[in-house]
C-alpha cells in the first residue's frame, strides 16, 4: 500500500511536468508560410489642411487682443491620406487613412505586414494627400528583390515614400 | 425549524471531482492532497519564480544589444547553475498557470464562485490577466526571435486599441526603429511593476478569507519542486537566434501557458482576441450570477447568551463576525455582530460559542450564535426526542455535513445520522450530551476532508476543540473512544460505512444489528 501510494506521487508529479514538458516549450508555430516574404507598410504621414491658411487683414487683427495678434489663421482639420501599393501592377492593398486627433489635425497613420512570395517585384505607391478626391498626388516606382525570409519595409514619412531595402538597379 | 431549506447536497460535477481527487488523497494522504492546496502551490510556484528571477536578473543586461547575449551566457557558460535556474523560472511560471486553471475550475465545479465568495470569485479575475501580462512581459526579455515576434504582436494587438494615434507596432517595423527605450520600460515591468501588481493582487484575492492558506505542505513544495527540477535538466530551456525584425519570424517554440494568444491572433485578428477576452472575462465575472446558489440564512446573535468573550470572531472562517462595543447594558465589554453580507451560513461560530450547551436548563435552549434554520433547540429537541422513544441505547450516533461524505448513505445497521450545515456547528458540549444524556453508545463525526472543508475550518476546528487546543474544548470526562472522527469526500460512503462498522464493534455494548440507515433527522428537509 505504502508502495502504490509512492508511485501513486510520483505519478502526479510525472503528469505536471509532462503536461509543462509539452506546452512551455513547444509545440512550435510558424507565423508565416516557410519560404515566404514579407512587404511591412509603414506610414505616418501628414497631409494637406482641408482648408488652406488664410492672412488676416489688417481691420481682422486689429480686433483681436494685442498678445495674440498673428497675421495667418489656419483650419485643424487635415485631409485623408488616400493610397495605393501594386507589386508588378497588381493592387496589393488601397486605404485611405484619416487624419489622427480629435479635430483630425495630426498625421495618419497605417501599418501592416504583407506576406508575398519572394522575387523581383516593381512596387508603385501613388498617394493622394490634399482635399482632392479623384486622381493622385504623388507616384513612385521602386524595384525590390525580396529573398524567402527577408522582409521590406516600405515608409511613408511626411516627405514621400521610401523603401529600405531598395534596389539601385 | 424545518424552514423549507434545500439541503446544498453537492451537485455531480463536484462528486465526480471528489472521486478522482480521492486518489490523489489515497496516494498522497487527504492533507496533502495537492488538489486541496491549488491556490497555495500557485503562490508557490511563483516563489520559486520570484527567487529565480533574481538570480537571472543579476546577470541580466537591461538593454536591446546585451540582452540577448546576456541570456544565452546564463544558460550556457555558468555550468548547469545557470540554465537550471533558467529553466526553473520558466517552468514555474508555467506551472502557476496551470496550478490557477485548476483552481479557479475547482472553485467553480464546488460551487464556491456564488453567494457572498463572490468576492473571491472577481478579485480572482484580474490575477488571470496579471500573470498572463507578467509572463508575456518576461518574453520580451530574451530579445531573440521569438520575443521579437512575441512585440510585435502585442503591439499590434495595442494598436488595435484607440489609446495611441501613434501606432506602437511602428517601433518593431525594422531593426533601426526598435526602441531601446520602449525595451527599458518593459524590463522594468516585468522585474518591479508587475511583480508588485500580484502581489496586492493576491492580498486583494484574499482580503475576506480568514487564515487563508498560502504555503502548501513542506511535501508538496518538496514534490513540485523536484519535479519542476528534473523537467529542467531533461528539457533545458534555450534561447532562439537573436532578434532580428528585418527577418521573417520563422518556427517559433511557444510557450502555450502564456502565449497562446498570439497564434490565435495570427489566424484570427486583434479585435477577435479583444473581443474573447473581454466577452470571456465578463461572463466569468458574471457566473456568480449566473450560476448562483440559493442563499442560507445567516447567522443571528442573541444577546442575552453572548458574553462577548470573541471566539466565534476568532473562529469564523470568513471574517463575518465583529466584536463591536455592548449596547445592551450588560456588564461586559463587547458583543458579537455577524456581517451578513459576509456570512456564509456555515454554523462554524454556534460550534465556537461556550453558551451552545444542551445541557443549560432552559427551554426553549438558546445560545449566543446560531443559524436561523439550525438552531441548538433543534438539535437538542432531536436528540432528546430519539432518547425518549428508546432508539438510542447501543446506537452510535453520526454527525455529517452537507457537503462532505454522505452519513445518510453509510450502510450501518446501528446508526443513526445527524446532517448538519458543517460539523464545525456542532459544540463540544453537543457531543458529550448525546453520550450522556442521549444514552448513544458512540458518537461519530464524519466532515470534509482534511484541507478540504466546504467552508474552509470546519474539520480543522472541530478535531482542535476535541484535542482541546481550541475552545470550547471537549470535556475530559467524554470517553474518547466512544468518539470516533471521520474526514472524507463524497463518494467515501462505502469506506465511511467500513470504519463505522469496526467503531461499532470496538464498542463495549456491541449492539443488536438494525434496519440500516435510518435517520434520525435531515436537516432542513
Ligand atoms: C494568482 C492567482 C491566484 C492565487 C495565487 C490564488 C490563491 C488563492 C488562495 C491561497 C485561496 C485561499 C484558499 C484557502 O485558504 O481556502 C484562494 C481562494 C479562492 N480563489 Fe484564488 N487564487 C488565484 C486566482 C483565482 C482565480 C483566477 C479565481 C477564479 C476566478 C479564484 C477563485 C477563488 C475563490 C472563489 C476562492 C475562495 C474559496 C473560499 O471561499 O473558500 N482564484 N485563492
Ligand atoms: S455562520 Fe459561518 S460565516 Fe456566518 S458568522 Fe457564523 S462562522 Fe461566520
Ligand atoms: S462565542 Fe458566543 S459568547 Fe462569545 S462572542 Fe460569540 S456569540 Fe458571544
Amino acid at each position: 500500500m505504502k508502495a502504490l501510494a509512492v508511485a501513486g506521487q510520483g505519478l502526479t508529479w510525472a503528469v505536471l511536468a509532462t503536461l509543462i514538458g509539452l506546452f512551455g516549450q513547444g509545440p512550435s508555430f510558424s507565423p508565416y508560410d516557410p519560404g515566404q516574404a514579407l512587404i511591412k507598410v509603414s506610414m505616418a504621414h501628414l497631409s494637406e489642411r482641408l482648408e488652406p491658411c488664410r492672412q488676416l487683414s489688417a481691420a481682422e487683427r486689429a480686433e483681436l487682443p494685442p498678445t495674440r495678434r498673428v497675421s495667418e489663421v489656419c483650419g485643424r482639420e487635415r485631409a485623408p491620406t488616400r493610397f495605393e501599393l501594386m507589386l508588378d501592377g497588381e493592387l496589393l492593398v488601397a486605404d485611405a487613412v484619416d487624419a489622427a486627433g480629435l479635430s483630425d489635425g495630426g498625421r495618419a497613420y497605417y501599418l501592416e505586414y504583407f506576406p508575398v512570395e519572394p522575387g523581383r517585384y516593381t512596387v508603385t505607391i501613388r498617394l493622394a494627400d490634399t482635399p482632392r478626391t479623384a486622381g493622385f498626388d504623388l507616384e513612385r516606382e521602386m524595384n525590390l528583390n525580396l529573398k524567402a525570409g527577408e522582409s521590406a519595409l516600405i515608409e511613408i514619412g511626411d516627405d514621400g515614400v521610401s523603401l529600405e531595402t531598395e534596389e539601385s538597379s | 425549524m424545518s424552514s423549507g431549506q434545500v439541503r446544498p447536497r453537492p451537485a455531480w460535477p463536484a462528486r465526480a471531482l471528489a472521486r478522482g481527487e480521492s486518489l490523489l488523497s489515497n496516494a498522497f494522504g487527504a492533507a496533502t492532497n495537492p488538489f486541496h492546496h491549488l491556490g497555495a502551490l500557485a503562490i508557490y510556484c511563483f516563489y520559486i519564480a520570484l527567487v529565480t528571477g533574481i538570480y537571472l536578473f543579476v546577470f541580466y543586461s537591461t538593454n536591446l544589444e546585451g540582452a540577448w547575449h546576456s541570456v544565452e551566457a546564463i544558460t550556457h557558460e555558468q555550468w548547469v547553475i545557470g540554465g537550471l535556474i533558467r529553466s526553473l523560472h520558466r517552468y514555474s511560471s508555467d506551472a502557476a498557470v496551470l496550478l490557477l486553471a485548476l483552481h479557479m475550475l475547482r472553485e467553480l465545479v464546488r460551487m464556491r464562485h456564488t453567494g457572498v465568495r463572490w468576492f473571491s470569485w472577481l478579485t480572482g479575475m484580474p490575477l488571470i490577466w496579471i500573470v498572463l501580462i507578467f509572463g508575456i512581459s518576461g518574453y520580451w526579455m530574451v530579445w531573440d526571435q521569438l520575443a521579437a515576434w512575441v512585440a510585435t504582436a502585442s503591439a499590434q494587438l495595442l494598436d488595435w486599441l484607440p489609446i495611441f494615434s501613434d501606432p506602437m507596432g511602428s517601433n518593431f517595423v525594422s531593426n533601426e526603429t526598435v526602441s531601446g527605450r520602449l525595451f527599458t520600460l518593459i524590463g522594468f515591468i516585468h522585474l518591479v511593476g508587475l511583480p508588485i501588481v500580484l502581489v496586492l493582487g493576491i492580498w486583494f484575492h484574499l482580503l475576506r478569507v480568514r487564515y487563508p492558506r498560502i504555503h502548501p505542505p513542506s511535501k508538496l513544495m518538496l514534490g513540485s519542486l523536484a519535479s519542476l527540477m528534473v523537467l529542467s535538466l531533461i528539457i533545458p530551456v534555450t534561447s532562439h537566434a537573436p532578434a532580428d525584425l528585418d527577418a521573417v519570424p520563422g518556427v517559433l517554440a511557444i510557450d502555450w501557458f502564456y502565449l497562446a494568444v498570439f497564434p490565435l491572433q495570427s489566424v484570427t485578428s486583434p479585435g477577435t482576441i479583444w473581443l474573447a477576452g473581454t466577452t470571456g472575462t465578463l461572463l466569468l465575472a458574471a457566473l456568480p450570477w449566473i450560476l448562483p446558489r440559493r442563499r442560507q440564512p445567516v447567522a443571528e446573535v442573541h444577546l442575552p447568551d453572548c458574553t462577548g468573550c470573541g471566539f466565534c470572531a476568532e473562529d469564523c472562517p470568513y471574517g463575518a463576525i465583529d466584536m463591536v462595543p455592548r449596547t445592551d447594558g450588560r456588564n461586559f465589554e463587547l458583543e458579537a455582530k455577524v456581517n451578513a453580507s459576509l456570512c456564509v451560513s456555515c454554523g462554524i461560530c454556534t460550534g465556537s460559542c461556550p453558551s451552545s450547551s444542551p445541557f443549560r436548563q432552559r427551554a426553549p435552549l438558546t445560545t449566543g450564535i446560531e443559524l436561523p434554520h439550525f438552531t441548538m433547540d433543534d438539535f437538542r429537541t432531536e436528540l432528546d426526542r430519539a432518547r425518549d422513544t428508546g432508539q438510542t441505547g447501543e446506537r452510535i450516533l453520526v454527525f455529517g455535513c452537507d457537503h462532505g461524505v454522505d452519513v445518510e448513505k453509510t450502510e450501518t445497521g446501528t446508526a443513526h445520522s445527524m446532517v448538519l450545515p458543517c460539523v464545525g456547528l456542532l459544540p463540544p458540549a453537543g457531543i458529550d450530551y448525546a453520550l450522556r444524556n442521549s444514552g448513544y453508545a458512540g458518537v461519530a463525526i464524519a466532515g470534509c476532508a482534511d484541507c478540504d472543508c466546504h467552508h474552509r475550518l470546519g474539520e480543522r476546528w472541530t478535531q482542535e476543540r476535541i484535542d482541546r487546543e481550541r475552545p470550547p474544548g471537549l470535556r475530559k470526562r467524554v470517553p474518547r473512544e466512544r468518539l470516533f472522527t471521520y474526514w472524507g469526500k463524497p463518494g467515501q460512503e462505502k469506506a465511511l460505512s467500513r470504519r463505522l462498522a469496526g467503531f461499532a464493534a470496538g464498542l463495549d455494548q456491541a449492539a443488536t444489528p438494525e434496519a440500516p440507515g435510518s435517520a434520525l433527522r435531515r436537516t432542513g428537509t
